[in-house]
């Protein structure tokens, strides 16, 4: 189905992913997540570059809004700014009961994409308890690795502990935010290699489930 | 100051965006016009235009809009005093204008002996030949495909013509019954198979040999006649932007041609016209090969669908010069004077056909209901199109669903205008080829007028063209949901809006839960 995601995926609650709707276009592109940086997102008027990151990479990237349908994506700072009109409608979802998902007709250069829209902690957790199902039915551990780099700030769970899927299991400070981190399946920890007030970088082995 | 009018009523026997075209032309002419509509066009545009529409049938064409019985009744009792057949559909089937005619009524195009002699490719290529003009090197009589004993001959024929070469259907059109033959061992197999294909498309099976001539440039010239015989030209197009034989994108003039070299091809035209005995309007195609040489390919003996940009640089209406030239008057002389400036036009038209397909995915068509229609205006435009917001595209019909045309002072101010009004245009709910055309209108290999028949796979990649917009729309989308709120504002169940570090409770559990069951409602297993 769609692309693999780290399981540790930690973002701001207020984080979206944005995916292209399935047999909708000719190409599959991989979902985007968006999430506010530290810096608050620029007001509706859209007056001054708003700071948001883009699969937790920051960028200068607003909204301009014309008017109910009308957006105008501006990218980049000075003279370097691009404007992209962007026409958005509202779909009715017609295929099956996605709750929590929101469907867009947007057009870009003439080009029709139908994206679909999210909470990623949502999205997150549900392709979690999917995958959750597929490796339980392994059995197999699973090594829960940093996808951001950050200061350990709490560490909730100790070995042995049973956790449920969507437990907290630490809680992470990057990019001025504090972020949780979930379990990606039920499980038992059976290591935990990190403590607080460690600083981790991207890769570094967090925790085993078994 | 009441002008007489060529008629008093006339029937479209279209649909479509031809169809309200041709409308308008009856309104400017102070004509009445009599819409015909199949189920599918109970409420389209030009069945609201009309002043009298009749219903024909259901949707399929076979049993609507190509029923040669229940448009002439429709004629009959409508008070009709012509028929315009548009394009496609009945437009060249020279049973309907027969038809026409036995009914009393006026054909408004070739009469059906024109319409049938030139709707046979040998037929025309002969006529060609008899007044020396160069149609492309090929055969000129049907090859035959039955005749084991004489594959030998046909070998040889072949031979002389050179490789790679077409076989070509003689009722043809759109490419049907073509196959290209690259070495001798291919060609009995693909006489066989055109054969075939042509006699089951067409009802008639004749196929002939045709050099292929590559890169080629599209070259086609409108002309008029009127019930003398005299055939005018009034200027030529160059449609070599296609894809599959079928024509995406045309200007005229032809660009890059000299005045001298516009005088040849337009005098070409008019003595193959001529000596087939035309009335009324067609168009002669020609392929230009790569040292400049004109090889005559067909005459089209209909209203064509890109007629618009000769209307915009010659300054006629060949829509109304069809109805009065119909109605027995000679060539007027508005189109005199528009034939007597064709070799030197004043101005550059562009047009690029918007259809309902989508140019990441082969142009594979794109039927269903239009949510947002914003057409281009303002200096220099031209839209013909048979649509609004909320109408349905069928399936059933041609793609074609907007023209759109600019009109300046010469090619490039022509290009940048064309680009300015596809900026403007908006549609929604369908995928259409403006974004091909947008690529088009931004195009230094177009700018430079490198124009040939393969020109579309050479240089068109959807694919990557769609990545790139797919992912500000996905940028645009999700900015717009942060700003909303909208993953907070989103719960079933769990605190999904707390903070980031708010304590955990049995909530993780519920919102585990709903997780799944949404997994479990999106995945059924």
């Amino acid at each position: 189905m769609s692309s693999e995601r780290p399981s540790t995926r930690v973002v701001d609650p207020r984080a979206v992913r944005v995916a292209t709707a399935p047999a909708t276009t000719a190409i599959e592109a991989a979902p985007i997540v968006l999430e506010p940086a530290a810096v608050p997102l620029a007001p509706a008027s859209g007056e001054r570059g708003g700071q948001v990151l883009i699969d937790g990479v920051p960028a200068g990237l607003r909204l301009d809004r014309r008017d109910a349908v009308h957006v105008v994506l501006v990218e980049g700072q000075g003279r370097e700014t691009s404007w992209s009109p962007v026409i958005m409608l509202p779909l009715v979802p017609t295929a099956g009961p996605a709750i929590g998902v929101v469907r867009r007709e947007v057009i870009v250069d003439g080009w029709r994409i139908e994206v679909e829209i999210e909470s990623e902690r949502r999205a997150a957790l549900r392709e979690r308890a999917r995958r959750g199902g597929d490796e339980t039915a392994r059995a197999g551990p699973t090594e829960v690795r940093a996808i951001i780099p950050g200061q350990v700030l709490a560490v909730s769970i100790a070995p042995g502990d049973s956790v449920l899927a969507g437990q907290q299991l630490l809680v992470v400070e990057a990019m001025k935010m504090q972020n949780e981190l979930r379990a990606p399946r039920d499980g038992v920890v059976s290591r935990v290699a990190v403590g607080p007030g460690r600083t981790i970088e991207v890769g570094d082995l967090l925790l085993v489930l078994e | 100051m009441p002008m007489t009018a060529p008629f008093r009523r006339v029937l479209v026997a279209n649909r479509g965006e031809i169809a309200v075209r041709i409308i308008r032309a009856c309104h400017e002419a102070g004509m009445e016009a009599v819409a015909v509509y199949s189920d599918a066009d109970a409420s389209a545009q030009h069945v609201r235009m009309a002043d009298l529409a009749v219903r024909i049938g259901p949707p399929p064409p076979t049993e609507s809009y190509l029923r040669i019985d229940a448009i002439i009744a429709a004629a009959l009792e409508a008070g009709a005093e012509a028929i315009h057949p548009g394009y496609g559909f009945l437009a060249e089937r020279a049973a309907f204008a027969r038809a026409v005619e036995e009914a009393g009524l006026v054909f408004v195009g070739p009469p059906s002996a024109v319409i049938d002699a030139l709707g046979d490719k040998l037929h025309a290529r002969r006529t060609a030949r008899d007044v020396g003009v160069a149609a492309v090197p090929g055969t000129l009589e049907a090859a035959p495909v039955d005749r084991p004993d004489q594959v030998a001959a046909i070998l040889a024929e072949a031979e002389t013509i050179g490789y790679p070469l077409l076989v070509k259907a003689a009722a043809g059109g759109g490419g049907r019954g073509m196959r290209r033959v690259v070495s001798p061992a291919g060609l009995p197999a693909a006489l066989a198979g055109g054969s075939r294909e042509a006699a089951s498309a067409f009802g008639d099976g004749s196929v002939y040999l045709e050099r292929e001539i590559a890169p080629a440039r599209h070259v086609e010239v409108q002309l008029l006649a009127d019930e003398t015989g005299r055939v005018v030209a009034i200027g030529e197009r160059d449609c070599s932007l296609q894809r599959r034989h079928q024509k995406l994108v045309e200007e005229a003039p032809a660009p890059g041609l000299t005045v001298e070299q516009r005088r040849e091809l337009h005098g070409l035209a008019v003595k193959v016209a001529t000596a087939a005995g035309l009335r009324n309007a067609a168009t002669a195609e020609f392929l230009r090969a790569p040292d400049g040489s004109f090889y005559f390919l067909e005459v089209n003996t209909r209203l064509q669908v890109e007629h618009g940009v000769t209307e915009l640089v010659s300054g006629l209406d060949i829509v109304r010069e069809q109805f009065w030239l119909a109605a027995g008057r000679p060539l007027s002389d508005e189109a005199l004077a528009a034939a007597g400036r064709a070799a030197e036009p004043a101005g550059h038209a562009i047009e690029v056909r918007i259809t309902a397909e989508d140019p990441s995915r082969d142009f594979t068509p794109t039927p269903g209901r239009v949510r947002r229609w914003v057409m281009p205006a303002g200096p220099g435009v031209r839209v013909d199109s048979g649509i609004e917001a909320g109408d349905r595209v069928s399936p059933e019909y041609d793609n074609l669903i907007a023209k759109i045309m600019v009109l300046a002072g010469d090619r490039d101010a022509a290009i940048s205008r064309l680009r300015r009004a596809l900026d403007e245009t908006e549609i929604a709910g369908i995928q259409t080829t403006l974004p091909f055309h947008r690529f088009v209108a931004r195009s230094e290999s177009f700018a430079a007028g490198e124009l040939s028949t393969d020109w579309v796979g050479e240089n068109w990649d959807g694919p990557a063209s769609l990545a790139r917009a797919a992912r500000i729309g996905q940028l645009a989308a999700g900015l717009d949901a942060l700003e909303s709120g909208l993953a907070t504002a989103v719960t079933t169940g769990g605190s999904l809006g707390g903070t980031a570090t708010a304590p955990t409770d049995s909530g993780d559990g519920r919102w585990a839960r709903s997780g799944r069951q949404a997994v479990n409602e999106r995945w059924p297993r």
